[in-house]
């Protein structure tokens, strides 16, 4: 009996050492920001792979690189663009030039110099590196024939003549250059220490060198990442933030938004269903363009049904995008889809929707109808036809791809099946053609339109529909050649009449998110391309 | 040999021999048994009236309440039950164009924005509405401010008084000129507060102008003529008309819970019901031939069942929906059906095996079987009837696991296809609203938490009813 009650105790003791054990980081738990020590802490949606910027695709890599590193030039708060390592450039029909500052510096201490420029553009477009992004270098001079490998690397459009003068020729005029060098891709690498790394460039905090504002001081592979000012940033004394923690890695939004309401994180985001509970916490709930066009991309594959125009024009005439974003999709923040262009893309003087307003969509479900009785007689369909709508599994999706089956059954009598799939698998139906309509949507690159008027340019393989459209390609041509602004705009004038005209797309909506951040925050910037959020130059302001 | 010759003294009546009353009761069979002693049972009564209600509901439900399951409204998402509500019809027309001040500046004047002490804009002045509110528009304008470069608009269902209740960022206006805002986002019947503040195009000003709006149901004049409230020609912008009643409510398009409730029911129930009772009945067949026949045939029969256990059942599911042409989008319910039958037997033909060899060497086997009893006779007499137990066990377990199995992949898209209800989808469908609209979860939860209890109740009380062991202690 005694010695049952002494393992008895010897158990409670270890009970309460592990209870202990497991309370004891609760009590010590960081809040989400530090007045004093000027630190703010987030959550990541996931770990990133890596982060060598000439192989990072994903959003969660370009985010953290755009607080670790510097591009030649970068985004303001307010979407300008603003010298970065450059100081000041010059582009031309046939070629760049950029002025390296005195001052940038990598974080040991060494200059960056043109020649870092060189050899990072170099390196993503080696077949060797085999970078997912190495495309968007396409237009340098042999860009596209190195990454085939029927050039040498060296021979690639770019050179150092001078230790801070960066010279470029192009391949084709490329009007957004210094727009495009804001990407990832297009940071800087330091030869002699990537090739020292062996491989394992970016693979860990120190197997990387960074000339942004902050470096990554810690990284513990899926559960922590930590981010220190960068004593060697040349724009240092701007930078406020003495640290930027990341303890919490998960994609769960509603771990976010917990976190968030203990106190522990300064920004979660918010869905149609958590958006009321932030409003019966009484907290400031933000808005901003995430940037993405949203479509129903229909199949223009020889044999399929959506090759008829009259059955397009028929599925468009039904659909009304107010009524998707306000009573389908209800979350605030959303802008009708009147053009395959979002609305924040800048033209030759104002926005681009300004310059080349698109038509103000049309609903009429009689008209519908007459079309599809004419593409009944086209295509000598006895019935109306059974279409296969593809569609991505989360909820918003699926929603939608709900509300498109009902409203086309209720205006049409037509029968649409949902074909649920996860990202990946979506993709390859995508790919391979294995559908009549896709609910699509597409982010922006870069800020210049063509990110999204070469989009259905029958050569690019994006264009999963295989749209293709002489007339189209000529004017995406012409965008991409031109620069002057006045003309780029007209093209993309042409493309955005085209594709509306022809129904090759319905444009849906223009994604918009909605969040909260914590009040003593400022300077957060979001914008539509990475990083996204940027709270490099945001600072703390007591309540 | 002698042989006894009978007198007439043998045929004469005897006296009686006892004044004890004879106790005789007519024979009770086994069936009756059972039937009277599931009758004393009040929860398995319960139960089964409630599986008949159910029933019901299902068959004559939908003949009754004829509202079409997958008709949406989008005028009445999420609603919580209600018996019907008055609305105002409305003439949608044109979209509105919106106010413009004429030759006022679009953007601050550089010279005022260059100012780094510049003073904070003040909140735009007699903000107000246009038109009538109601739930398909709330137009606002209000008076230009000096040196905006555009307007914030917001929107709560609280009176706001600091910066932090001003509620949903509804939108913005691009232009110091452009002075009004149409709100047409999820509006539902009820008071909102809508606020403005002026940017300057780089801060936006903390003060706001706030307005108290109390917006009506509204139905547009063609909609109602679709969904048949009005006769064509009749009605009139202006005019009130009752809504039709949704004593569930609604689901997120806006359709009836009541009705896909009932239509749901028969995707749940018919898997649920069908097959359970297929597979324990292929599984019970083929534990009796093993048990029975021992030897080498239990052997090979149960290595088979031991195959097939190993095998993954949401694989096989899949592999079933592929070989079976079911394509993306229709309904894959077939699928289900042969996946389950195929897979999930053996769990009960291991069990009535180990039952009936337990049963076989029993003594009232053995001694009828010494009485020359006919193996039919001994598997219908003793065997069923002592396994029964066991068997109806199964079944209850396997009914509400069979209703469970169902709404999983109907989640997980290999179920059936939308707009088909059914009770499991439309649980997966209510999660996501369960904190804002609880009522899209509770119904089909309940009910399948009905249906399962029901099924459980009423098999408890089979077993004991059908148990022949229990009628000895009675």
């Amino acid at each position: 009996m005694a010695r049952k009650a002494a393992s008895a105790t010897r158990w409670l003791k270890l009970l309460g050492l592990l209870l202990g054990a497991l309370a004891a980081p609760a009590w010590s738990a960081e809040g989400a920001v530090d007045f004093d020590a000027r630190i703010i802490r987030m959550v990541l949606p996931q770990e990133p792979p890596q982060l060598d910027s000439s192989k990072a695709t994903d959003q969660v890599s370009t985010r953290i690189l755009g607080h670790v590193m510097e591009a030649l030039t970068r985004f303001d708060a307010q979407g300008r663009l603003v010298p970065g390592v450059a100081e000041r450039w010059e582009i031309r029909a046939d070629g760049a030039t950029f002025w390296l500052r005195e001052d940038a510096r990598w974080s040991d201490g060494s200059p960056v110099l043109a020649r870092d420029f060189v050899f990072s553009w170099r390196n993503a477009v080696d077949p060797k590196t085999a970078s997912e992004y190495a495309f968007i270098l396409q237009g340098i001079e042999n860009a596209e024939a190195i990454s085939q490998g029927e050039a040498p690397v060296d021979s690639l459009g770019v050179s150092a003549p001078e230790p801070r003068r960066l010279e470029v020729r192009f391949s084709r005029a490329i009007a957004y250059f210094d727009k495009l060098v804001a990407f990832a891709t297009f940071y800087p690498l330091k030869e002699d220490f990537y090739r020292a790394r062996d491989g394992r460039y970016g693979a860990d905090a120190e197997d990387m060198l960074f000339n942004g504002p902050f470096v990554i001081e810690r990284w513990d592979h899926g559960a922590r990442l930590e981010m220190a000012k960068n004593p060697h940033y040349w724009d240092r004394d701007k930078i406020y933030l003495n640290r930027i923690e990341f303890p919490y890695i998960t994609a769960d939004t509603n771990a976010a938004l917990n976190l968030f309401k203990d106190g522990r994180i300064i920004l979660a985001g918010l869905d149609s269903e958590t958006m009321e509970n932030a409003l019966d916490q009484r907290w400031r709930i933000e808005r901003f363009n995430d940037g993405s066009a949203w479509y129903i991309e229909f199949n223009h594959r020889e044999g399929r049904l959506t090759q008829n125009w009259n059955l397009r024009r028929a599925l468009a005439l039904s659909f009304d995008t107010y009524e998707l974003i306000n009573r389908v999709i209800g979350t605030p923040g959303n802008l009708p889809g009147l053009s395959l262009y979002p609305s924040y893309l800048r033209g030759a003087e104002q926005r681009l929707l300004q310059e080349i307003p698109p038509p103000e969509p049309v609903t009429d479900w009689a008209l519908a109808r007459s079309h599809l009785a004419a593409a009944r007689e086209d295509l000598g369909l006895a019935e109306a036809p059974e279409l296969v709508l593809l569609t991505g599994n989360s909820p918003t999706a699926n929603k939608q791809a709900e509300f498109l089956q009902t409203l086309w059954k209720e205006a049409l009598g037509l029968t649409v099946r949902i074909d649920r799939q996860i990202f990946k698998q979506r993709l390859a139906k995508m790919t391979s053609g294995d559908f009549d309509l896709v609910a699509a949507g597409w982010g922006p690159d870069y800020l210049d339109p063509l990110t999204f008027g070469d989009l259905f340019a029958s050569w690019n393989l994006n264009n999963r529909g295989r749209y293709a459209n002489a007339e189209l390609d000529a004017c995406v041509r012409t965008a991409q050649n031109s620069v002057d602004a006045a003309v780029r705009v007209d093209a993309f004038g042409c493309i955005q009449r085209i594709l509306l005209e022809d129904h090759a797309i319905i444009p849906t909506y223009e994604r918009g998110q909605i969040y909260v951040i914590h009040p003593a925050v400022k300077g957060t910037i979001r914008r539509q391309t990475s990083p996204d959020p940027d709270l490099s130059r945001a600072w703390l302001e007591q309540p | 040999m002698s042989t006894y010759e009978p007198t007439a003294a043998d045929f004469a009546p005897l006296d009686a021999q006892s004044a004890a009353p004879v106790l005789v009761r007519p024979s009770l069979s086994y069936w009756a048994d059972a039937r009277a002693r599931l009758g004393r049972n009040p929860r398995a009564m319960g139960s089964l009236f409630l599986l008949l209600a159910l029933g019901l509901f299902t068959t004559l439900g939908p003949v009754l309440w004829t509202v079409d399951p997958s008709a949406q409204n989008l005028d009445r998402i999420s609603e919580p039950p209600n018996l019907g509500a008055d609305a105002l019809l409305i003439d949608r027309g044109q979209r509105w164009a919106g106010v413009v001040v004429s030759g006022w500046p679009a953007a601050p004047d550089p010279a005022w924005l260059a100012q780094a002490d510049r003073p904070e804009l003040p909140a735009p002045e007699a903000l107000r509405t246009v038109a009538t509110p109601h739930t398909w528009s709330v137009r606002l304008r209000w008076d230009p401010v000096a040196n905006a470069a555009g307007y914030q608009i917001y929107r709560n269902r609280y009176e706001p008084k600091a910066l932090n209740e001003l509620g949903l960022p509804l939108g913005d206006s691009w232009s110091g000129a452009e002075t009004s805002y149409e709100d047409a986002l999820a509006l539902e019947p009820g008071v909102y507060w809508y606020s403005v503040t002026a940017t300057d195009g780089e801060r936006e000003s903390r003060q706001f102008q706030t307005l108290r709006v109390e917006v009506a149901r509204a139905l547009p004049l063609e909609t109602a003529r679709k969904a048949g409230l009005l006769a064509d020609g009749q009605g009139q912008p202006g005019d009130q008309i009752t809504l039709p009643a949704h004593p569930l409510g609604t689901d997120y398009l806006g359709r009836d819970m009541l009705s896909r409730l009932m239509h749901g029911a028969r995707t749940s129930l018919f898997i649920g019901l069908l097959a359970p009772l297929l597979y324990v009945l292929f599984g019970t067949t083929y534990g009796a031939i093993a048990g029975f026949f021992g030897g080498r045939i239990d052997a090979l029969l149960m290595r088979l069942a031991d195959f097939v256990v190993a095998l993954p059942f949401l694989l096989f599911m899949i592999l079933f929906r592929v070989a079976s042409g079911v394509e993306a989008g229709e309904s894959g319910i077939t699928a289900i059906l042969v996946a389950m039958i195929l897979l999930l037997w053996p769990a009960t033909a291991r069990l009535v095996r180990g039952q009936i060899l337990q049963i076989r060497e029993e003594g009232y086997v053995q001694a009828a079987r010494l009485l020359g009893a006919p193996q039919r006779y001994l598997i219908f007499r003793h065997m069923i009837p002592n396994t029964l137990g066991v068997i109806l066990v199964t079944l209850t377990f396997a009914i509400p696991t069979a209703i469970f199995t169902e709404a999983f992949l109907s989640f997980i898209g290999m179920g059936v296809a939308p707009p088909t209800p059914s009770w499991g989808s439309m649980c997966f469908e209510g999660l996501k609203s369960m904190l804002n609209s609880p009522h899209e979860l509770f119904f089909p939860a309940l009910m399948i938490s009905l249906t399962v209890l029901a099924f459980n109740l009423l098999g408890d009380g089979l077993r004991d009813a059908l148990d022949a062991r229990m009628r000895a202690r009675e």
